[in-house]
């Protein structure tokens, strides 16, 4: 099997090579680095790599739209952020990061989330999962107006799956608690994140309907 | 300035309909006319000047004292032509002064430029012709001066709070355009230096020795930066605090803050806060409860967990109840320690968690299990605080929910 194929994108320089050596030490192959969104997204359009390593706070534009430009070209972005700003890793989450971790996080923990994003599973710290946990909440609670998508809900064990992770639970101590295999976990932890993503592509379509973008072209 | 420039164009309004008024008067007192001729001239003046000041005073350019000086001289001239129009028993009876009401507009204008000094003594000048005009303090006159008088005062008053209002409007657009840019200059700095942290943090560790030492600082310095940053920009609690009464409690009970902000100083490298990104209102004295009670739970992590245990504190809202449920990842406890140390009188969780979240009309469950797992290396053993409080809007409790 070929080594992953990573990209890394950082506005600092010292951060951007530590994090590609890392990586090249590890066995993977960096095949292109960015310091802007907009390079980002032109690179990644060229050299198609399996995961962006993306951090959300680039001089030129916000993170999400960044995410939105890079998916086309990779579906798995694991986003790093030095601040970790709650509402800006909700909304990276959302438009289909699919892993968060702080900067902060040892050279073992990020090398093992590079790996699990690669895998195609989800990348969640137990403050993520608070984050989704608050969003399925709001999302509950919120009055909907016509024609707005049915919020999407959490089943019993997903809740409960997602609260263990949010208490900083391994993947591994959750699925002894629960009695679960550790791949039951780790879909239910995706499944969560799957449906906030889907429920937030289906009402940027409405949103889009609503103003009329559709019929544009 | 905005204010300003309405008042200006109120008095234009002012002047017209003022205008329409005096000619309306001088056609139903026109059989007492002497000079037909003359009244017919200063009605035709009076239009000019209004046209004249309408569109003058538009402009701020021509808002000048000279203006305004020959304003209050055309207006006075005008009023004296009643002398030459209106015989003398007439004026003395009550026949109408040939400009009425349109007198007052000057006075406006004195009050609008000048302030409710200028306005008095316009108002004092024009209206001592009017009593002169009639021969005597007569009602009519008297009450045309008192009604200048007054409309001068109030209109002179009026640009005062006005002026007033919009300069401190305008200071605090500055002050709150330089705040954000001072915070817009701090996060981008902020996010500099968190990112060196980390990196420091990330090589340090791996370097050993006195690199660790390095690392293990530069953690700690970054979880403090974010902490003091804040996780969603630096936005002060959902509403600001309202003004403490002298002598009464610290806190005002009906003051709502946001949860998260009260709880971010607790955060450091080894007690990780997870919050939803919303913000989680409560009354001031229950969140500074609850805080406390959280305190205390990780005080007694520290102690009984040791200084490498990691502790995670989930605050969660549901309609309702807000649930903080603290979790470590030390040895764990024997079950009834808790009482057992309450009986020996050891206050610890008996007294600061349960007792103030119980206050609170919440409730707290303390679970903890042996360590469990495979070989040595599982700390899996959990002691998990879970208070459940009441966080009606309006400060009220309510019943405990069960847990």
């Amino acid at each position: 099997m070929s080594a992953v194929r990573v990209m890394v994108v950082d506005d600092h320089p010292m951060w951007r090579e530590g994090v590609a050596r890392d990586l090249t030490e590890a066995g993977y192959q960096v095949v292109a680095v960015a310091g802007d969104g907009a390079g980002a997204v032109r690179r990644a359009a060229a050299s198609r790599p399996d995961v962006v390593v993306l951090d959300l706070h680039l001089p030129d534009l916000p993170g999400v739209a960044v995410i939105q430009g890079l998916l086309p070209f990779c579906a798995r972005v694991l986003v790093l952020s030095a601040s970790g700003e709650q509402q800006d890793v909700l909304d990276a989450v959302k438009a289909g990061a699919t892993g968060y971790l702080v900067k902060s996080a040892g050279r073992a923990e990020f090398l093992a989330a590079v790996g699990r994003t690669a895998a195609g599973d989800a990348v969640f710290t137990p403050g993520l999962a608070g984050l989704v946990l608050g969003e399925y909440r709001r999302l509950a609670e919120a009055p909907r107006g016509n024609g707005e998508a049915v919020a999407p809900s959490l089943s019993d064990r997903e809740t409960e799956v997602l609260r263990l992770v949010a208490k900083g639970l391994a993947y591994r101590q959750i699925a002894e608690r629960l009695v679960l295999s550790h791949r039951t976990v780790q879909n239910h932890v995706q499944n969560t994140l799957r449906k906030l993503q889907l429920h937030n592509r289906v009402e940027l379509a409405r949103y889009a309907i609503e103003q009329g973008l559709d019929g544009e072209d | 300035m905005s204010v300003d420039n309405a008042l200006w164009r109120a008095i234009g309004v002012f002047r017209v309909a003022a205008l329409v008024y005096a000619v309306a008067l001088a056609i139903d007192s026109y059989h007492r006319y002497r000079h037909a001729g003359v009244a017919v001239a200063v009605l035709v003046v009076m239009a000019a000047w209004t046209a004249v000041t309408v569109w003058a005073y538009r402009r701020p350019g021509y808002r000048t004292w000279r203006l305004v000086g020959a304003d209050v001289g055309v207006t006075a001239v005008c009023l004296l032509a009643t002398g030459v129009v209106v015989p003398e028993p007439f004026r003395h009876t009550g026949t109408p002064t040939l400009t009425a009401a349109w007198v007052g507009a000057p006075v406006i204008v004195c009050a609008v430029k000048g302030g409710r000094r200028w306005a008095t003594a316009a108002a004092l000048v024009l209206g001592a012709i009017d009593v002169a005009l009639r021969g005597a303090l007569t009602q009519n006159a008297f009450t045309g001066t008192v009604l200048m008088l007054l409309a001068g005062f109030a209109v002179g008053y009026l640009r005062a709070l006005a002026r007033g209002a919009e300069q401190r409007m305008q200071e605090a657009v500055e002050l709150e355009a330089a705040t954000r840019e001072r915070e817009r200059l701090a996060r981008g700095i902020h996010d500099g230096v968190l990112q060196v942290l980390a990196l420091v943090q990330r090589r340090g560790a791996e370097l050993g020795g006195d690199g660790a030492e390095l690392s293990r600082i530069a953690g700690e310095q970054e979880a403090r930066l974010r902490a003091l940053v804040g996780l969603d920009g630096s936005r002060p609690p959902v509403t600001p605090r309202a003004p403490r009464q002298s002598g009464g409690d610290a806190v005002d009970p009906v003051d709502v803050v946001d949860l998260r902000h009260l709880l971010r100083p607790l955060s450091g490298a080894r007690v990780q806060l997870v919050a939803p990104a919303t913000p989680i209102a409560l009354p001031a004295r229950t969140a500074a409860e609850l805080v406390a009670a959280v305190g205390s739970a990780l005080d007694n992590v520290r102690v009984h967990a040791g200084p490498d245990a990691m502790a995670w504190v989930l605050v969660e809202q549901e309609s309702g109840s807000v649930t903080v449920t603290v979790r470590d990842d030390g040895p764990g406890m024997a079950p009834g320690r808790v009482a057992e140390a309450a009986a020996a009188g050891r206050l610890g969780i008996a007294q600061s968690i349960t007792g103030r979240v119980r206050d609170l009309g919440g409730e707290v469950t303390i679970t903890t299990a042996p360590a469990r797992g495979r070989g040595g290396d599982a700390r899996t053993a959990a002691q998990v605080g879970c208070a459940r409080v009441g966080c009606a809007g309006d400060g009220g409790r309510r019943p405990p929910d069960v847990a």
